[in-house]
């Protein structure tokens, strides 16, 4: 996909941002409150007292000194992973509910990593869970582990369909390991991952004909369907009530489609009711353009300016078919968004100074967030060549308004220069007291991860380091 | 990648103590936990208004403990549990007895027993308590005991018996089996089903 064999790339050469860089808010917009961690560290406390009030009817209902023999062993392990794959599968529904609130305390980025994390621990549940039930139960009657299969599927209910859910987790969660991952599209990995709505439908029976601590009727089971129906609506709330809200009172649509550079467009969008949209410089939204090619996918993009009464704008590289269609964009065509997410904000510092890092087009959350940090921050932007660099005018005058320094590095990864400067030692002589900023970066991974290593040591605690990955 | 592998680690672990700590009869705190945990059992048994009739007769939650105790001890607790856990089950019952003698009389209540059931692990049998044309109650005069058995019979008792167990919601010997515990299911419902031939 390069730039002169899309005709669209060349179709508005000249125009530049329409605003002169200027943003249209009337005045600079106001430094925004600090938003602790309280809300992360209480919801993650809760999650913890979830778990462990999973197991404990289990811990009640066995009689101590019951498990003297292998059999007893096995199956009662085989109960606790089970117990515990069952709370952990609705967390992890739960995590990708959007729900706004999980949004807003935690952030889509950090909520990303969690699944991540609590994924692995969920496949490794699973998988115990079934291995360990089985070969306890076949021992148990004297028969081989495949026997076991055999009299599991034929004799009890809601096995199968069980049988099959564990098989979708683990067909999800190997293929979200992030060699497999790379290998896939992203299209067929994305259908996979749905699937795993099935696993909830799939392994719900199972649960309460065979679970014995959830088959008696009584508070246990109670509370077991609860959790369900609330997972259920924190689901129904965050991917269908919250945007439908959303959309119906802003009502976006595109306005004009910019050139910022051969290869990155910025997409200026209008709606109803702008002035009331609380959002931060640096969130992302998942956004949906309404056309005939491209209504079907959804992708997050960052909000490129901070929010201001008259305009959103996103500012997008062409990598794709997806993104190079996003060129042929109509004025007037209606936007889906659903967000904004993402603790990647100047609300999220725990500095009172920041440097920022930003690599090609990862200047445009760091461009979003330049007007709302406190004045005095740094600016670093590594790009490749001279015409990679984006937004140069607004970036210029946002310099000005908000006294920030901003160095341009620009070159290869191993010219002697950027390579210098991205070492420890360059950063402390650049940016003397970085080890007392916070640090937002945002950039290809590689960049990243560097800069991760230099900065943590150049002494940069891990707490104030804030990455913009919607990735896992 | 760090926090999931010592969430991984912290599974595993957590998992292996608390089975540890299951495992091992001597601990006190366990001890301790086993009557709390117990009257959560008996508590639908006796709350139920439908027992009433039959307890009034012949306390019915107590009928089961003493023939199963005498045939074959089948209750994971019995081996344990000293008469402690038994003593406040029936003082917890008491309260109710009176109550139901000042209640009018209700259709002719029947008790009838199945045919007992060999199997590989034990003995099986099943009584039934009818009021009308309804099973009210059902009991487990004998299950497989010892070992894993314990548990399984446990886990049988726990799902079937009783006022509001299975049997009585089914009103028929078509019960799910019960996870691990295919044989003992099977010769609860073959006893149960001749209980049913001889009660209707």
């Amino acid at each position: 996909m390069t730039y002169s064999h899309t005709h669209a790339a060349g179709r508005r050469t000249g125009t530049t941002s329409r605003h002169g860089g200027r943003s249209a808010a009337p005045a600079p917009p106001q430094t925004p409150p600090r938003r602790g961690p309280g809300g992360r560290r209480l919801l993650a406390a809760l999650l913890l007292v979830g778990l462990l009030a999973s197991v404990l009817p289990w811990w009640l209902g066995t009689p101590a000194g019951s498990l003297r023999t292998t059999a007893a062993t096995l199956t009662a392990a085989g109960r606790i992973t089970g117990l515990v794959a069952g709370y952990l599968l609705l967390v992890q529904v739960l995590m990708m509910s959007r729900l706004p609130v999980l949004e807003r305390w935690i952030g889509g980025e950090q909520l990303a990593r969690w699944h991540r994390d609590i994924g692995a621990t969920l496949l490794v549940a699973v998988l115990a869970h079934v291995s360990l039930t089985l070969v306890g139960y076949a021992d148990l009657r004297n028969q081989s582990v495949l026997a076991e299969v055999g009299t599991l599927l034929g004799d009890y209910e809601d096995m199968v369909s069980a049988f099959v859910a564990a098989g979708i987790m683990v067909l999800v969660g190997f293929t979200s390991i992030r060699a497999i991952r790379r290998a896939l599209p992203y299209e067929l990995w994305h259908l996979l991952h749905l699937s795993s709505y099935l696993v909830l439908l799939l392994g719900f029976g199972h649960q309460f004909s065979h679970g014995a601590q959830l088959y008696r009727p009584g508070p246990v089971r109670t509370g077991w369907i609860a959790l369900y129906l609330l997972v259920v609506a924190a689901l129904l709330w965050g991917r269908v009530i919250a945007p439908l809200a959303f959309n119906l009172r802003y009502r976006l649509r595109v306005a004009d489609v910019v050139a910022e550079s051969p290869d990155t467009i910025s997409i200026y969008l209008t709606g109803e009711r702008l002035d009331r949209l609380a959002m931060l410089g640096g969130q992302y939204f998942r956004w949906r353009f309404l056309t005939r090619g491209c209504w079907w996918q959804s992708h997050p993009f960052s909000v490129s300016a901070a929010a201001n009464a008259r305009w959103l704008r996103l500012t997008v590289k062409v990598v794709g078919a997806h993104t190079a269609a996003l060129r042929d964009l109509e004025p007037g065509t209606w936007v889906w968004a659903e967000g904004p997410s993402g603790t990647f904000t100047a609300a999220h510092r725990v500095r009172d100074r920041a440097l920022l890092i930003a690599g090609g087009s990862g200047i445009t959350p760091i461009r979003a967030m330049l007007e709302e940090l406190p004045p005095g921050a740094a600016l670093i932007y590594r790009a490749r060549t001279p015409a990679d660099v984006l937004l140069s005018r607004e970036l210029d005058w946002l310099a000005q308004a908000r006294d920030t320094s901003i160095w341009y590095v620009i070159g290869s990864r191993d010219d002697p220069g950027p390579r210098q400067l991205m070492s420890p030692d360059g950063l402390r002589q650049l940016v003397p007291d970085v080890a007392r900023r916070d640090v937002y970066l945002c950039g290809p991974p590689g960049l990243v991860e560097q800069s991760v290593r230099a900065l943590r040591r150049a002494g940069v605690p891990r707490r104030q380091i804030h990455l913009a990955t919607f990735e896992l | 990648m760090r926090r999931a592998f010592l969430a991984i680690t912290g599974l595993a672990a957590s998992t292996t103590a608390l089975v540890v700590l299951k495992g091992s009869p001597g601990t006190t705190q366990v001890a301790q936990d086993l009557p709390a945990a117990q009257p959560v059992n008996p508590t639908p048994q006796g709350a139920d208004p439908s027992v009433a009739p039959a307890a009034a007769g012949d306390p019915a939650g107590a009928a089961p403990k003493p023939s199963v105790s005498a045939g074959a001890p089948a209750s994971p607790k019995p081996s344990r549990s000293t008469a402690r856990p038994s003593g406040t089950r029936t003082t917890a019952k008491a309260p109710t007895t009176p109550r139901t003698t000042t209640k009018a009389p209700q259709p002719t209540t029947r008790r009838v027993t199945g045919p007992g059931v060999d199997n590989e692990y034990g003995y099986v049998q099943v009584q039934i308590v009818v009021s009308g044309n309804r099973i009210v109650e059902a009991i487990s005069l004998s299950l497989p005991s010892g070992g894993e058995s314990d548990i399984h019979s446990g886990d049988v008792r726990d799902r079937y018996n009783g006022t509001g167990g299975e049997v009585v919601q089914k009103q028929s010997a078509n019960l799910n089996t019960v996870s691990g515990a295919t044989e003992t299911s099977n010769s609860y419902k073959q006893s149960l089903r001749g209980a049913i031939e001889q009660a209707f």
